[in-house]
């Protein structure tokens, strides 16, 4: 579920968001629940996702309000619920209510622990708001808590972002991503890359990102996708089905949605996506027809991402396409050039090496196309 | 008209000695172009040839001087093509005369062309007029000159004219001497027609025109003529001179220079230094000189966007038409795709074929490494192979010599380079014979050099060690064997056709390396491992690794992100497309590009 509500725009950030207002919001809750009632639910959906935006916004009452609509859809619970927050929303009367309605994860966008930095993003936090906010987050006793941050930033050297995991660490959260900064077009950072006032540097991306995972590793976060490090039990369900291909049901502006034969997505437009709802229509952007073939070469490219892998054989029964000889092939030949390895002989598992996994986007590329696009009960 | 009364001449000079605006001067003073008419340079028509100074098609032009001493005299000037790579065509038409203006610029002196086309003429008995040009600049030495006609010429200097193009100084004096000192055309009592062809043009409308002096009888319409070379037949059906422009008359006679419009359409059919007699009543000798011109360089042209190969074959086919020396045939590259292998008298040539391709045909087009042409002799085979590629190479086991073309080059250079130009022409592999003084400041230097070795950068880089005051001229010179072998270039094993190169063998290694560290740092980085190699048959002689990849791989991506995902994915996917595949490798095409630049 997308909540576009945002107080500011981060420099980095190019996801969908506009600045609340009351009857804004109102009308939001509304087209949330008449959009819900659009899908034709096969079953009750596992796990739940607020993102944003910044969902911690919304007012106790809204949060209720929307949570309400989850607790219909899925009358028995869900396995997971998170809620994305930013440090500065996270006041005790909002934790009770995500509580109350059953949120088992909280996401919090800290991004960096160093004042200049979090400055140079157009971040709305302190540093010690973060603390005051994990603090609180901790006392309210979700199940899983998570802590974002960002490296590769302007003028962060590398001891600089170590220190940043290591604060992070002192934290104790259960989860911890860590995203390199990626420059979106439209976001004022991509503005001042153009203008050349900041540079990439893609040897000192790929040092910071060897470093980042051999720190978490050894303080006990396991690295399972190019961002993503856990404590044992502690993945994130959601995503994970995401990355593995399986359905969702995405609802509020710019949403995706995978599920019943579709994949597609919703406006980036609060205005837009409202009018949309009224007329009964909803993925209707980037509408795609999923196929076996399509499902398949899907979950090998992001099932690679993680650090498990894939296993080619299930895949395969999953997504019944034809003609996996070349995909095969290509795999193989990231084994024999040392980017993947062969999980134990003569099995489908194939997962990426650290190089490997820092040439994820390379390899999909690599990898697309290869399978035959007729679906096997084609013929 | 009387043969006595004809005179047939040619100017020879180096380049920018002011040959053209002497002529024009010429044209001017006899009246044969109105002033209002000329424009600088009138007889260099095609802009190349205006910008570089140099005549490419030969542009003959019959004149009427009427002398001191009140006779009538009909001047033939010949403008000939002033490079060493169009000597065969130079020396046609220095057949086709019994004089020559000898110019010598009056600031520069005697210079390598100076000396290399007085000595062609000096071969064609030809009567030598030296002029000393450009006598009114500040800069010029007069008595320095003389003295070098003297010295390096062996021309007694009081036969020298002191003239100025620019400004009309002593035309008439050139004029009367064209009268008086050369001699009327020679061989005219020959009992049966001959006249020797210097050059063609190809026209649209009427086909194959042919430029011709007549030694001795007549041509006109509507008779057959003969061309000895080959015994061909054809019909001629128009005679004319050039006034320049071409214009119609009844017949040529001997002495005459025009030209001759027939029934032959392609070009190929007419040789320059062919002789052309009456079917009915041929002559049992040809004129003296004539031979096949062969192409002694060559290399293969692609256009640099596929869809302008049909644009390229015309291109090619039309140049062709103008110029037999010109020979192409297609060919293919796995690097470069479609093109064609074309063969030319040497590096000029192929310089003003390519600019003209991209000028006046609009194509772009990228060279591979010129070749020149092997005589390969293999074992159990009773004749030499020419081999013109690099990869037409027999089997190198097989192979019993090669030997390689060389040159003779006359380097004019200033004495405080003398070193650094020694040791350019050992690392060329060339041998100094000779040294000779030509002045205070200068020296000339008889060298043999492997024709190949100077297909690069040799005169870059003689212009960069002499500031620009050396100059070099040549002629061909023998075969000799040489140890060479070819190299390939691999890219993963892969060998790439487009640079594979024959080298000496002591050269092969510092080549080899220079090309793969280029290569290697012009693929972009790999996400596996790319070796690039240079190898002489089995054995890698240099390596160099493309930088490995070390970063491609997008943060965050979720649910929202996975569309948005596999359209950049499919982007780079269509990139790759449009990459040439070679060991297993996409490279971008103008990576071989930028390499084949430099």
């Amino acid at each position: 579920m997308h909540v576009p509500f945002c107080a500011t725009t981060c420099d980095f950030c190019a996801f969908y968001q506009t600045k609340p207002s009351a009857d804004g919001i109102r009308r939001y809750l509304d087209a949330m629940k008449a959009e819900a009632a659009l899908v034709s639910w096969t079953r009750a959906p596992g796990t739940v996702f607020w993102g944003g935006g910044t969902p911690g916004l919304l007012s106790p009452s809204a949060l209720r309000e929307l949570g309400s609509l989850v607790n219909a859809l899925a009358p028995a619970g869900v396995e997971e619920w998170t809620v994305e927050m930013a440090p500065a929303s996270v006041t005790e009367a909002r934790l009770e209510a995500l509580k109350e309605i059953g949120v088992t994860r909280i996401s919090m966008g800290v991004q960096s622990f160093r004042p200049e930095l979090l400055d140079a993003l157009g971040r709305q936090h302190t540093r010690e708001q973060v603390f005051r906010a994990y603090e609180r987050v901790k006392e309210a006793g979700f199940k899983s808590v998570n802590l974002d941050l960002m490296f590769a930033l302007p003028g962060q050297a590398e001891d600089e972002w170590l220190a940043d995991i290591d604060q992070a660490v002192a934290l104790a959260p259960d989860h911890i991503s860590t995203y390199c900064l990626t420059f979106e077009e439209d976001t004022k950072l991509w503005v001042k890359l153009s203008k050349g006032q900041v540079k990439l540097d893609p040897e000192h991306e790929a040092r910071l990102y060897a470093a980042t995972w051999a720190r978490l590793e050894e303080h006990g976060y396991g690295q399972y996708e190019v961002s993503n490090f856990a404590r044992p039990g502690h993945a994130c369900v959601h995503n994970v089905n995401t990355w593995r291909m399986r359905e969702w049901v995405g609802l509020g502006p710019s949403a995706a949605s995978q599920h019943g034969g579709w994949r597609g997505g919703n406006p980036a437009d609060l205005e837009r996506w409202q009018a949309e709802v009224a007329r009964g229509e909803r993925m209707t952007e980037d509408r795609v027809r999923l196929t076996p073939a399509l499902l398949l070469e899907d979950a090998v490219i992001f099932g690679l991402r993680i650090n498990a892998g894939i296993d080619l054989a299930e895949l395969a029964r999953r997504f019944p396409a034809r003609g996996l000889a070349d995909l095969r092939g290509a795999l193989d030949r990231l084994v024999a050039e040392g980017l993947a390895e062969q999980q134990s002989a003569g099995a489908g598992r194939v997962r990426l090496t650290g190089r490997g996994r820092l040439l994820a986007d390379a390899i999909g590329s690599e990898l697309m196309g290869l399978i035959d696009a007729e679906p096997a009960d084609a013929r | 008209m009387d043969v006595s009364l004809t005179r047939n001449f040619c100017i020879i000079a180096h380049v920018d000695h002011g040959k053209t605006t002497l002529s024009d001067r010429l044209l001017e003073h006899t009246r044969t172009v109105e002033m209002r008419v000329m424009t600088d340079q009138h007889l260099d028509a095609m802009d190349l040839e205006k910008e570089r100074g140099i005549t490419i098609k030969s542009h003959p032009v019959t004149m009427n001087y009427p002398s001191k001493s009140g006779t009538i005299y009909k001047l033939n000037l010949m403008d000939t093509p002033g490079h060493v790579d169009f000597s065969y065509e130079v020396s046609r038409s220095l057949a086709a005369c019994e004089g020559a203006l000898l110019l010598i610029d009056a600031a520069q002196g005697v210079e390598a062309q100076t000396v290399a086309n007085y000595h062609l003429a000096a071969a064609q008995d030809l009567k030598i007029i030296p002029v000393i040009n450009k006598i009114d600049l500040p800069s010029a030495n007069l008595e320095l000159c003389m003295k070098q006609l003297e010295d390096i010429l062996t021309i007694p200097a009081e036969e020298a004219i002191l003239a100025s193009g620019k400004s009309g100084i002593g035309i008439e004096d050139i004029l009367e001497a064209v009268v008086e000192r050369i001699p009327p055309p020679r061989w005219s009592e020959y009992p049966q027609t001959r006249a020797l062809v210097f050059d063609s043009l190809y026209d649209t409308y009427r086909g194959v025109i042919t430029y011709a002096r007549v030694f001795s009888g007549a041509l006109k319409a509507g008779e057959q003529m003969l061309m000895m070379s080959s015994n061909q037949r054809s019909e001629i059906k128009e005679v004319g001179v050039f006034t320049p422009k071409m214009t119609k008359v009844a017949s040529l006679g001997a002495g005459d220079v025009g030209y001759i419009v027939s029934t032959i359409k392609d070009p190929s059919e007419i040789k320059v230094g062919d002789t052309l007699t009456q079917h009915i009543k041929p002559a049992q000798e040809m004129l003296p000189g004539y031979k096949e011109v062969r192409p002694m360089v060559f290399c293969g042209l692609y256009p640099l966007e596929s869809n302008d190969y049909e644009k390229l074959k015309a291109a090619l086919g039309r140049l062709r038409l103008n110029d037999a020396a010109f020979v192409y045939q297609s060919e293919s590259s796995v690097a470069l795709g479609f093109g064609f292998r074309c063969g030319f008298l040497g590096l000029l040539h192929m310089e003003i074929i390519q600019e003209r391709i991209r000028r006046e045909h609009d194509v772009e087009i990228i060279s591979t490494y010129p070749s020149v042409v092997y005589r390969v002799k293999v074992v159990g085979e009773a004749e030499e192979r020419e081999v013109d590629n690099p990869i037409n190479l027999p089997d190198p086991g097989t192979i019993d010599y090669i030997s390689e073309p060389t040159i003779k080059a006359a380097i004019h250079i200033p004495n405080r380079c003398t070193g650094d130009i020694l040791s350019l022409v050992m690392e060329k592999r060339g041998t100094v014979d000779h040294t000779d003084t030509l002045d205070d400041t200068r020296i000339m230097l008889t060298c043999v050099l492997p024709l190949n070795e100077i297909l690069v950068d040799f005169n870059d880089r003689l212009k960069s060690i002499t500031s620009g005051y050396g100059s070099m001229d040549y002629e061909l010179g023998e075969y000799r064997e040489a140890d060479l072998v070819k190299m390939d270039i691999l890219v993963n094993s892969d060998p790439v056709d487009a640079f594979a190169s024959i080298v000496h063998r002591e050269k092969a290694e510092g080549k080899g390396r220079q090309l793969c560290e280029k290569l290697a740092d012009i693929i972009p980085p790999q996400m596996f491992k790319v070796a690039i190699q240079a190898a002489i048959g089995g054995k890698i002689i240099a390596r160099d690794n493309v930088k490995e990849m070390r970063k491609d791989v997008t943060a965050k991506c979720y649910g929202g992100d996975i569309s948005r995902k596999r359209k950049l994915l499919d982007k780079q996917k269509e990139g790759k497309k449009k990459m040439k595949m070679i060991g297993k490798v996409n490279i971008p095409p103008d990576a071989f590009i930028q390499v084949l630049k430099n």
